[in-house]
């Protein structure tokens, strides 16, 4: 008696409870299946991000071995025509008034981390240290548009097409030819690189390259019996030895942080993959839920009526 | 010491990639493939930049033959 008594204004409360549900689930639902959808497709474009990337890494790492391998080859000429000046005790000039000219190593090629970043920050430090006392040249494209926004008005060269391939000693040579046809005369030429410290570490350090007159005053130049005027063949041959060296360590460092970044990239796609696939599983399985709750409960509606 | 290639307009470096070239080319053929594939020069770009602003952009290699064509004027005179 109760019960039936009881039943009707159960039903009416029910159904005055349900029936706000009922207007208000087609919304909850489309939004549940928005957000699957939209879940799948995030979940896609991750995976092609990291499938990318993944290729990038391998394309890097295959790349790394050549520019390895290139770099040990520039080393030994950096490293034979740097034995000279240091047997030469062959120092900067301190007190001429002449500039010096700064050559910045980057390439082309973004995606490989902060390695240009680094480099155009190490520039700026030594330009801010002595304001007046540089002018630059920028090997590369990305950190001639770094330095060109804060150091526009000292730039005078800039080259690009660099970073392509494992650069050659035509190249360096190329670049070392148009650096010694400019105007001014430098007292000093510093060419900046990143050092390949290991796989995982790089540092920007820069190396000097003469000009005559500061070759001509080393204390130790007695000790080698040459002619003044082989002096500018040493000073152009020594640049396009330091540039072939900074250019050839430079190269193999950015192949190598391009590796890690991408190595670092596929790991964080893949953990983004995981956390989504399981988002998208449980977002599926509540819609089915959701679904069959419905069912149920609207079976079990319609039955009592 | 006067130097012929130096008369002629011609840097040192100029001067090693033309005989470079050369020892290249007198190679036999794999292996002349090979080095040639090695020494290649990349083909590169270069701007001049005045006050602050990029010039325009030319091929480094014609560049670099019309200033030595230029400097071998100036020494000849």
């Amino acid at each position: 008696m109760l019960s039936r008594a009881a039943r009707p204004a159960l039903q009416a409360g029910s159904a005055a409870a349900f029936r706000p549900a009922v207007v208000a689930l087609p919304t909850l639902q489309n939004a549940n299946y928005a957000t699957l959808r939209e879940i799948e497709g995030r979940l896609k474009s991750i995976k092609n991000i990291s499938k990318i990337t993944k290729t990038m890494k391998i394309v890097a790492s295959t790349k790394l071995t050549r520019a390895q391998r290139a770099m040990e080859a520039a080393k030994k000429y950096g490293a034979t025509s740097q034995q000279v000046f240091d047997e030469a005790e062959t120092k900067e000039a301190e007190d001429s008034n002449e500039k010096t000219l700064l050559v910045v190593c980057s390439s082309d090629k973004g995606l490989c981390g902060g390695v240009h970043s680094g480099l155009s920050r190490a520039a700026r430090k030594m330009l801010n240290e002595k304001p007046n006392d540089y002018d630059i040249v920028v090997l590369g494209e990305k950190c001639k548009a770094q330095l060109s926004r804060s150091n526009a008005k000292q730039i005078v060269l800039s080259f690009s097409g660099i970073g392509k391939n494992v650069p050659t000693f035509a190249d360096a040579g190329a670049i070392a030819d148009q650096i010694s046809l400019l105007p001014t005369e430098y007292k000093n030429t510093k060419v900046l690189y990143n050092k390949f410290i290991n796989a995982q570490s790089y540092q920007p350090i820069a190396i000097d390259a003469y000009n005559e007159e500061t070759i001509s005053q080393s204390p130790n130049f007695a000790q080698f019996e040459i002619d003044d005027e082989v002096l500018v063949n040493l000073r152009e041959y020594a640049l396009a030895n330091d540039l072939f060296w900074a250019l050839a360590e430079g190269h193999a460092v950015e192949q190598s942080a391009r590796r890690n970044a991408m190595d670092n990239a596929s790991k964080n796609a893949d953990e983004m993959i995981d956390k989504f696939q399981i988002l998208y599983n449980r977002t599926r399985q509540s819609v089915i839920t959701g679904e069959l709750v419905e069912i149920i409960t609207g079976a079990a509606a319609s039955e009592d009526q | 010491m006067a130097f012929a290639w130096k008369a002629a307009g011609i840097t040192y470096n100029r001067y090693l990639a033309v005989a470079a070239r050369v020892v290249r080319r007198s190679l036999k053929e794999d292996k002349r493939l090979a080095a040639e594939r090695r020494g290649e020069m990349s083909e590169m770009r270069f701007a001049k930049w005045e006050g602050g602003k990029q010039g325009d952009h030319k091929d480094l290699e014609t560049a670099n033959a019309k200033a030595l064509a230029e400097n071998a004027g100036q020494q000849s005179q």
